[in-house]
Order: C-alpha cells, then sequence, then structure tokens
C-alpha cells in the first residue's frame, strides 16, 4: 500500500472532508481548548475563585497603603493586573502542561497528527478564561471603589503580550522539572517571584536600586508600565509594547523548543 | 504490487547517556499484515515503537510509512498510523464519548463525523454503560478500550500497539484480542510489541524477537519454530526438577526417555517460548543425544 492507497482508506471514512493546513491548526487549538475546559465545566467556581483570589486581596491591601493618590492607586491596579492576570495563567499552562506530560496524556497528543503550536494555543485559550476573569474582577472592583479608569487601547494588547511572556518563560522552565511536584512548585513559584522583583506595584523611580536593575529587564515592569498608562486613557505605549513583544517572542520560542512533542 | 506499510531501515537509537537502545534494527511490515514485537522488559521494544511513530528522532537509519519519511514529515506519516502508546494517560475528568470525540476531530474528522465515530466505536468496544464516565472511573480492560478506540477513531490503515494487554486479566485481555482480530479482518496493518508469548502466537502473522535493542529473528510462529531446529520436545519431571529436551522426532524422544526409565514426562511441539528462551538465553538447548 503505497501513500496514495492509504490516503484512500481515509477518505472512505468522511467522503475527504478533513481539515488541512490553517484550519486544521485552528481546529486542533479549539479540540485542545475542549479537553481542558469540558472537565472543568463542573468545577467553574474553582476557575472563578481563583482568578479573583489570586488578584482581589492584593489589590484590596495594596489600595488601603495609599488611598488618597490616585496615580499611585492606578500604579496598584496596573500592579495587580499585570500579576493576577500572569499568575493564573502561568500557574494554569505550566500545570497542565506538566500533569499532562507526567499523568502520559500528553503522549496521546503527540501521537496524533498536529502541531506544538497549536496544542499552545489551546491551552492558553483554556487558561484565558481565568485571565480574563480576572481583569473583568479587578476592574469591576476598581470602578465600583472609586479608582479614576480611562482604559485606552494599549490596555488589551500589553495584557496579552505579558500573558504570552509568563505562559512561554513557564513552559520553558516546567520542561525541565523532572517530576510532577517539581513542575507544579516550579510553576506556581515562576510568576510569585517574577512579580516579587519586578516593580509592577510601583514605579522604576520608587524602586529601590536592586530592583531597579532588575526592573531593566523585567517583563512585567514593562507590562506594568504600559497598563497603568492605559488605564490612565494615555496611547504612548509603543515603546512598552515592541519590549514586550520582544520578550514574548523569545520566552515562547523557548517554551515551545523545550516542550517535549518530538524527543531526541 | 502494494507496497510495505512500514519500512524500518538501520534503525538506530542511542541515548545521551550512552545506552544503545536500539542497533542497525531493519524490517518491513507489509500491507494487512499483524506483526508482533517480542521481548523482554528493556528489551528496547518501546524505543522502537516511538521512533516508528515519530516521537523519538533516531539516531541513525529511517522509518518510512507507506512510503513517507517519518523523520522529515512526522504529521503527515501519522495522518496513517493509530497510535495505542503503553503509558498513555486519559483526560482527568472527560468522558468516554468527549474522548472519542475530541481525539477524532484532532485526526482530522469533522465535528459531526466525531460525533458519529465515537457513537459507533462506544457500540463496537462495548462501552455503552460507560460513554459518559470520566475515563479515569473506568476499569484497566475498559480503559485500554478507550485508548484502543482513540487510536481507531479515524479509521486508520496501520495501528501501532505498545504492550496493549499489559496488566490486564486473562477474560480482558482476550476480549481486546477479539477487538484486534476483528479490525485485522477489515484490512487494517498491525503493528504490536509484547512480553506475552500467547498473545504473539495468538495474533500475529509474523513475529520479531528484540533482545538488547537487536532485532534477532522475524518470521512467522512455523518458520521460527523450524529455524529453532527442533518441532517436538520432552518434558521430564523428576525429584531434581523439570528438564527440557528438544527433538526433531517425538516417537524417538519417548523412547529414549523410556529407555532410560523415566515414567513421568509429557512430550509436546516445540513453542515460540522455547524459540525465544533458546534465542534470549544465548545458549544451546538440551538436545537428545
Amino acid at each position: 500500500m503505497d501513500e496514495n492507497t492509504a490516503r484512500q482508506n481515509l477518505i472512505d471514512l468522511d467522503g475527504g472532508s478533513r481539515a488541512t493546513g490553517i484550519g486544521k491548526f485552528a481546529s486542533d487549538a479549539v479540540s485542545v481548548f475542549e479537553l481542558n475546559f469540558l472537565p472543568a465545566v463542573k468545577t467553574w467556581y474553582l476557575t472563578f475563585l481563583l482568578a479573583s483570589a489570586s488578584a482581589l486581596p492584593w489589590f484590596y491591601v495594596t489600595r488601603a497603603i495609599a488611598p488618597d493618590d490616585p496615580q499611585a492607586v492606578r500604579r496598584l491596579m496596573a500592579g495587580t493586573l499585570v500579576f493576577g492576570v500572569t499568575f493564573s495563567i502561568g500557574l494554569i499552562v505550566g500545570q497542565n502542561a506538566v500533569a499532562q506530560r507526567f499523568t502520559g496524556s500528553l503522549r496521546l497528543l503527540v501521537s496524533m497528527p498536529m502541531s506544538k503550536g497549536s496544542y499552545v494555543l489551546g491551552s492558553l485559550a483554556y487558561s484565558s478564561i481565568s485571565g480574563t476573569i480576572t481583569v473583568f474582577v479587578l476592574l469591576g472592583f476598581g470602578l465600583w471603589s472609586g479608582v479614576g479608569i480611562d482604559p485606552a487601547w494599549g490596555l488589551a494588547p500589553s495584557l496579552i503580550l505579558a500573558v504570552l511572556t509568563v505562559a512561554g518563560l513557564t513552559m520553558f522552565v516546567v520542561g525541565f522539572a523532572p517530576s510532577l511536584q517539581v513542575g507544579n512548585t516550579a510553576a506556581a513559584l515562576l510568576s510569585l517571584i517574577l512579580a516579587a522583583l519586578s516593580p509592577v506595584y510601583f514605579t522604576m523611580e520608587q524602586a529601590p536600586v536592586a530592583l531597579r536593575l532588575l526592573g531593566y529587564i523585567s517583563p512585567l515592569r514593562y507590562a506594568a508600565d504600559s497598563i497603568e498608562k492605559s488605564l490612565s486613557g494615555r496611547s504612548d505605549v509603543l515603546v512598552e509594547l515592541v519590549v514586550l513583544a520582544g520578550f514574548a517572542a523569545a520566552t515562547m520560542a523557548l517554551g515551545l523548543w523545550r516542550l517535549p512533542w518530538r524527543e531526541k | 504490487m502494494d507496497g510495505p506499510a512500514v519500512e524500518v531501515v538501520n534503525l538506530t537509537k542511542r541515548y545521551s547517556d550512552g545506552t544503545w537502545a536500539n542497533r542497525d534494527i531493519s524490517f518491513t511490515v507489509r500491507s494487512g499484515e499483524f506483526l508482533g514485537i517480542l521481548g523482554p522488559n528493556g528489551a528496547g521494544k518501546t524505543t522502537l515503537v516511538r521512533q516508528i511513530t515519530t516521537e523519538l528522532i533516531p539516531t541513525a537509519g529511517s522509518v518510512r510509512v507507506f512510503g513517507i519519511d517519518g523523520a522529515s514529515r512526522p504529521n503527515d506519516a501519522k495522518r496513517y498510523m493509530g497510535v495505542m502508546p503503553q503509558e498513555a494517560g486519559t483526560y482527568f475528568g472527560l468522558s468516554v464519548r468527549h474522548h472519542l470525540r475530541i481525539f477524532g476531530k484532532l485526526r482530522g474528522l469533522s465535528g459531526k463525523m466525531a460525533s458519529q465515530r465515537a457513537d459507533e466505536l462506544i457500540s463496537e468496544l462495548g462501552l455503552e454503560e460507560h460513554r459518559d464516565k470520566p475515563a479515569e472511573k473506568l476499569s484497566g480492560g475498559l480503559r485500554r478500550r478507550l485508548l484502543l478506540g482513540i487510536a481507531s477513531v479515524a479509521n486508520p490503515p496501520l495501528m501501532i500497539l505498545d504492550e496493549p494487554s499489559t496488566g490486564l486479566d486473562p477474560e480482558a485481555r482476550h476480549n481486546l484480542w477479539r477487538l484486534l482480530r476483528n479490525a485485522h479482518q477489515l484490512g487494517t496493518t498491525f503493528l504490536l510489541t509484547t512480553h506475552n508469548m500467547s498473545e504473539a502466537e495468538a495474533l500475529c502473522d509474523r513475529v520479531g524477537i528484540v533482545q538488547r535493542g537487536s532485532l534477532l529473528a522475524l518470521d512467522t510462529v512455523g518458520g521460527l519454530r523450524a529455524a529453532h531446529g527442533y518441532e517436538h520436545k520432552i518434558v521430564i519431571e523428576s525429584d531434581g526438577g523439570v528438564e527440557t529436551i528438544y527433538g526433531s522426532d517425538d516417537r524417538e524422544l519417548v523412547r529414549q526417555a523410556q529407555s532410560r526409565g523415566i515414567r513421568h514426562y509429557t512430550v509436546a511441539q516445540t513453542t515460540l517460548e522455547d524459540v525465544y528462551l533458546g534465542l534470549t538465553r544465548e545458549r544451546e538447548p538440551t538436545r537428545l543425544q
């Protein structure tokens, strides 16, 4: 049997209507989304709790520290958005990747005729549910508590690029994990450490010297700067977005490279 | 003339720690054939299968699936094979039907076709009572059936199964064999690894024996027995233990045993297990003097 006869055998099943190319890539990403989403439907409240609990208390506490300075409050909100969204998405992407790798379900996907790019896209789409809830909860809470918010166009791309950066970095790091436990811990710690070491809740000028140095190389600081500007209606965020896009491209390339798909 | 379903040429795998998992293995799987790869644990069977399924990149050599080079076109090659990995896990919390439907879509079926195939497979695999059950709630045998369904959801012309019956009780194993035979009768080509002799004898047209990463022999069960050199054996039980003696003529074996005053013995045809043990123990079998 050659390739043509083998293809004919497949076609006999469905009249040759199988998706290929970009259509297949998109369909595969949707399927990966479904694999993650359907089991989580029954426990939807956990997703909501993670999205809210990881961000809201931080904002609530920090809001109490500087209640009379609108700019400081907006910075705290920007920092909380960056931390909340990247933490919840990084955690879900990282823990899913490591769980699927060590429980063997990733091997089923690897045996399918699909690219790892569609796997990553589907996983990101699923984890974005949590990130989106975080954004709406925080913005809603901010508006309710009287924070002056005037969102500009830069808000969404800043968040997306920050998410891609942290997700790529998380996939890269958990790719080295020797066990499920180590991988889960690494996924949880990465965003926490990154946020803790970056000037996200305060500006570079307010940061201690040591953190200021880290701030230059931390993607989260650029995300927080860009989001702070966007929340106050400013559109001069091109530099931050270009830097973030560079970080996102680099970390996603590293994450995809490290994802165990075809092993050497 | 039809080409082979799988063509493995000089396949070699050496891991970064220096371990040779496969050494210079070459064989073909003919279209419509049921080929078994038999070997002890750690012989390199799974490494061999993972290279054929394109999951593992070979150190040297090549694999072609229906003429498609697995190294340069892995996704094209995977379109034509259904794979049942040895240690595959299912998705926690996802039902049997959702598994089959979603993996059908990942194989390129439309949503409607994938749903239809999921329902057909649930019926064919006897999973009707479990269709909405989360996969992790299934018994080992039922989960193997689900994995078989995932591998066969798009009706691939080639199925690759890595130790499919490991850990199954005899009834579940025979149920699985029945399903595999049915698919084989419909024209599916099979490549199966196992360390279970009866599985290889029950299912396979040809059997390859692998040890320490090398393919020691590949032939029909009859051919392997013939190559073994002795068609019969006599098993003698005494206070000193069990002794197996091989010979070509069963009547001669009996005559010689009786002439030695041995009264308790069993005469039988040489089995695949005898061939396997002869090859993998790397020592000459005891023969009749």
